[in-house]
């Protein structure tokens, strides 16, 4: 399969280092860390338990800033960014999906992928979210709570969210984590198939080998430094 | 076994710095406290002025009569064997040179009393006071700076005090039990001069002796018992005094289930999440081997051992609170109280034990149904039908408790009730309220956008805080009110020129030399006669066989009424149907207050029938009137013509204002009439004053518990829904909304909230004081503009202040590590 790429560079890392003061050391975690992401491309991050798989995404993502190191997200180099600026760029190119869904337990599955567009200032956040939720099958759950759905469901609700606000790049954390086999299977389906028609960036973070083998590039996050392995 | 009790401390020990385990303990603190005083207070005042009713009556058994006692009635006790006397109790203006007081005296035969003793200081050797000498309470000693040797005058007879009384049976009923009280014997009164035939006093005979013959007495006198008589005894009615006080306790019991109510809410929610937070913890415990019966057994023990300590600090604290209230009302209360039954002690701790294990236990039998495999992944425990069932039972079971606890079941389950659907009803428009103001902000604003999503999503958190901050906010507004403006209100709103004196017992000799002097003291007064007498028939016919039993209940068919005649119809009563008679009409005819018409369903032309001490006497309604009885003048609810009444032997009533500076006129007037009875309203309104202002005090106490247990809730709750924002607010901000963003939607959201629920307290305070103005007052409802500004001040400032010191800004990095680990 092949998947839409470009050359203009999304994401790159560039000597990023993160460690964690301790009360007599410092605990490093990854140090002189380098990686470039293309615009379309599909990145799959993979390392053992405590390697700091997590971290880097959030990292990358903005969430967090690197102790040493810069890190450029479209174009703009974050550490840089102010706090609005920063929210502005997570709320227009960077969607997330998590391993525990993260569905507000009050909000019907049409609020909860509102909910994102509202942030941005959408000014047709309903109209998009009954699209989005239509385009991963959900056209007819659309006034159901969390608990009313399935974790397959309550998942692809998450990935609605995501596409929703059309991000330039996609975080997925352990995406198919809390799902069984065949629904997890399902959802990676739906995935890339919604991130090859919208031609989204995505990284993400998994310990199913199956499910990096999906993708364009892996890595390997071990012993604080990354080991690109060729798809 | 050494295991689980080292496992039992352990858990104990780190569960004491959990907020739930915490406000659990408190509420459950606070609660014992709360019921421990009022079992404690409830029994001291029950079986002091109640239960000990022979002390109390000071006899087996009382009958009571505004008239003198009959003949018959002494006989009766006399065949029977038993030991009686008799007492005349009336109100009376006692006065020590220019110093005056009014005070109740009772004037006893010997012996006196039968049960019980007269309590004095310093310790006399006689049971009551020989002739010549009067025995007073401490009240009458301090405000006129008596001592025991100092004279009084009483009427036309100066006694001597023989002993400051520190406790006395007998105190008679009404309001007059209230009053400041003097014993003298009876062989003085007719020196005194105050009684003459058809004063106003209250007649007793005394009965005491052999429990059988007792109880036959008794049986005879009641089935014959007449119109202006009553019966006290051990086993029936009560004393006023009692009756007064039981309704004061029924009221702080009354205050007091919304503490606990709002106790046992803050316990139901803690242990929720507290169990909620267990499971993992349940489950690991499984996976090391021990079953579902050790977990019930290790988180009862956890309970028991909480309720045995909170149940030694609660009981400790009510005792504490008990005595403080007993020092506010100990110089008005009657007598000495006597101390509380053993077990009273323990009734908090069964309060606190209701509370802790009726509500613990179903969650307790849910984590029993933990499997080990919710370490691996997250479950959630359905709630099944058993589990439901037990809940439930609970509920009705603790319910049960408090009705029972508040000993009034009825008047506590309607309370109850008006506080749930109250709760719900104000929760449900507080959140519509929410939705209705938050509309227009999320057309304009992206702010009012996510406050429309975070109103939908946080609803029932809403509904329970607004719910629970209205009815505390009313309850508190209420109180205050009631404890500034509402009396005042009703003082200025009596004129200028209201009466402030009142005269009975005025004899028909007495009117022409009396009228002379208020004159002369350019006082302006009107007498009025003054016959007593019952309603027996209406138009023919026995008035209880054509009235249905709603009618029959009214006050005026039930005791003798003041009938009055006139010629001319009173100033202030304007004549409202048919017309008033010539002066020279020689049928009997009659003036009917207008209420009482419309509650009998009397119209001009009935003819009513009237037992005027014996003598029959039938006469035609003429005309109704309209009566403002808060006017203080003299009322009647009705007026004979002169021809029909003025044969009858009468006293004479008057009323008149003295300004501060006439006061001594009052001295004067007593000086040259020593026995007319006069009145001070002053000093009655400031009695019921006094004792309105301590219970006020009491009640603002047991406020102030469910003040601290409603706070406590709120806190809880509170800090609850901001742990959840947390996590919403992490969300928020990982889905591109920056940190200033979801603090401000908390900060809107609490503000709205608080002013949503102040507008609320206030219209409701406001709805409730405008129903007291109008029936209770009889005054046109007013606003209260501090009120208007303090509530919403208040609320908004509560929510806010609170959101802002116990909210907690998420970095970004800490939102991400807050996602992943939930």
């Amino acid at each position: 399969m092949t998947l839409p790429t470009t050359d203009e560079i999304i994401l790159e890392a560039q000597h990023v280092a993160k460690w964690f003061p301790t009360q007599d050391q410092r605990l490093n975690l990854f140090s002189d860390l380098n990686l470039r992401v293309h615009t379309g491309q599909t990145l799959a991050i993979v390392g053992r338990s405590g390697a700091g798989k997590s971290t880097l995404l959030s990292l990358l993502a903005g969430l967090d800033q690197p102790s040493e190191g810069q890190i450029y997200l479209a174009g703009h180099q974050l550490a840089t960014l102010d706090d609005r600026t920063r929210a502005d760029l997570r709320a227009r190119q960077i969607s997330f999906i998590f391993q525990s869904f993260h569905l507000l337990p009050e909000l019907t599955a049409l609020d909860n992928v509102r909910l994102a567009l509202e942030i941005r200032g959408d000014r047709h956040a309903d109209e998009q979210a009954r699209h989005w939720l239509s385009e991963v099958g959900l056209g007819n759950r659309m006034q159901h709570y969390p608990a009313q759905l399935s974790g397959g469901e309550q998942q692809r609700v998450a990935i609605a969210r995501a596409f929703a606000t059309q991000p330039a790049l996609l975080f997925a954390d352990e995406p198919t984590g809390n799902l069984d086999e065949e629904t997890g299977h399902q959802i990676i389906e739906q995935l890339f198939d919604l991130n090859t028609r919208e031609n989204t960036t995505l990284i993400l973070i998994t310990h199913d080998p199956e499910l990096a083998a999906r993708c364009q590039r892996c890595v390997t996050l071990h012993a604080g430094q990354l080991h690109e392995a060729t798809a | 076994m050494k295991g689980f009790r080292l496992l039992l401390l352990h858990q104990i020990s780190s569960q004491l710095r959990t907020t739930e385990w915490r406000a659990l303990l408190f509420a459950t603190w606070i609660a014992i406290a709360l019921a421990t005083l009022l079992a404690l207070l409830g029994d001291r005042l029950e079986r002091g002025l109640l239960r000990e009713s022979a002390a109390m009556l000071g006899a087996d058994l009382t009958l009571s009569s505004q008239r003198p006692i009959r003949n018959e009635r002494l006989e009766h006790a006399q065949q029977a064997g038993l030991e009686h006397t008799q007492v005349i109790q009336f109100p009376s203006m006692i006065h020590v040179g220019d110093e005056m007081m009014l005070v109740s005296v009772r004037a006893a035969e010997s012996p006196y009393p039968l049960r019980g003793e007269i309590r004095t200081r310093p310790e006399q050797p006689h049971a009551q006071p020989p002739a010549g000498e009067v025995w007073v309470e401490s009240r009458i000693l301090s405000q006129l700076e008596l001592s025991p040797g100092d004279q009084i005058t009483l009427g036309y007879a100066e006694l001597r005090i023989g002993a400051e009384m520190l406790s006395s049976p007998d105190r008679g009923s009404g309001f007059r039990s209230f009053s400041p009280q003097l014993v003298m014997h009876q062989d003085d009164l007719e020196a005194t001069g105050i009684l003459a035939p058809g004063s106003r006093a209250e007649f007793r005979l005394l009965v005491a002796g052999d429990q059988s013959s007792l109880e036959l007495l008794e049986q005879a006198w009641r089935d014959s018992l007449q119109g202006d008589e009553r019966l006290f005894s051990l086993h029936t009615d009560q004393p006023m005094t009692g009756a007064a006080l039981g309704s004061a306790l029924g009221y702080l019991k009354l205050t007091a289930l919304i503490a606990l109510l709002l106790a046992a809410l803050t316990i139901f929610l803690s242990l929720r999440r507290f169990s909620q937070g267990q499971h993992k913890r349940c489950a690991l415990l499984l996976s090391l081997g021990l079953n579902g019966s050790d977990l019930i057994k290790l988180y009862l023990c956890q309970l028991l051992l909480a309720w045995g300590t909170l149940s030694l600090l609660g009981t400790l604290t009510g005792v504490l609170l008990e005595q403080l209230i007993l020092t506010w009302l100990n110089e008005l209360l009657p007598q000495a109280l006597p101390t509380p039954v053993l077990w009273r002690y323990f009734s908090g701790t069964a309060m606190g034990f209701a509370l802790l294990i009726l509500l613990g236990l179903p969650p307790i039998l849910q984590l029993s149904r933990i499997s080990v495999s919710s370490l691996f992944r997250d479950e959630i425990l359905g709630s099944d039908t058993r589990a439901q069932l037990i809940q439930f039972s609970c509920f009705i079971l603790l319910a049960a408790a408090l009705l029972t606890f508040l000993e009034a079941p009825l008047a506590a389950l309607t309370l109850l009730v008006l506080i749930l659907v109250g709760g719900a009803l104000f929760g449900w428009i507080a959140q519509q309220l929410l939705r209705l103001l938050a509309a227009p902000l999320g057309r304009k604003l992206l702010l009012g956008r996510l406050l429309t999503l975070r109103l939908r999503q946080q609803k029932r958190w809403h509904r329970l805080q607004a719910g629970v901050v209205i009815l505390l906010m009313t309850l508190l507004s209420l109180v205050w009110i009631s404890r500034t403006d509402l009396l005042a209100d009703w003082q200025t709103q009596i004129p200028e020129d209201t009466p402030n004196y009142f005269v009975v017992n005025i004899q028909p000799w007495q009117t022409e030399p009396l009228q002379h002097f208020l004159s002369e003291q350019q006082i302006s007064s009107q007498l009025y006669p003054m016959v007593r007498g019952r309603i027996t028939t209406l138009n023919g016919a026995p008035i209880h066989e054509q009235l249905n039993p709603q009618q029959l209940e009214h006050n005026t068919l039930n005791r003798e009424l003041n009938l009055s005649w006139s010629d001319q119809p009173p100033a202030h009563n304007p004549v409202t149907a048919g017309r008033w008679w010539d002066s020279d009409s020689d049928d009997a005819e009659i003036s009917v207050e207008q209420e009482m018409a419309e509650e009998l369903g009397l119209v001009p032309g009935d003819r009513l029938g009237f037992d005027l001490g014996g003598l029959t006497l039938e006469a035609r309604i003429s005309n109704l009137r309209q009566v403002e009885w808060t006017s203080f003048q003299p009322n009647f609810y009705v007026i004979f013509n002169a021809a029909a009444l003025e044969q009858m032997p009468a006293t004479f009533i008057t009323s008149f204002r003295l300004t501060p500076e006439q006061e001594s006129i009052a001295t004067q007037l007593l000086r040259e009439f020593p026995s007319l009875t006069l009145i001070d309203i002053g000093q009655l309104l400031q009695q019921i004053a006094t004792w309105m202002e301590r219970l006020g005090d009491s009640s603002a106490l047991i406020l102030a518990l469910t003040l601290l247990c409603g706070a406590l809730l709120m806190l809880l709750t509170l800090r609850q829904a901001l742990e959840q924002r947390r996590y919403e607010s992490a969300l928020l901000q990982t889905l591109g909304a920056s940190a200033a963003q979801t603090q401000r939607l908390d900060l809107l959201e609490l503000l709205l909230l608080g002013a949503v629920c102040g507008f609320l307290a206030v219209m409701t305070a406001e709805g409730t004081l405008a129903l007291l103005y109008l029936y209770l007052l009889q005054l046109p409802p007013k606003l209260h503009p501090l009120m208007w500004g303090l509530l919403p001040l208040a609320s908004t400032l509560f929510f806010t202040l609170s959101g802002a010191v116990l909210r907690r800004q998420l970095t970004l990095p800490q939102c991400y590590r807050l996602l992943r680990s939930a």
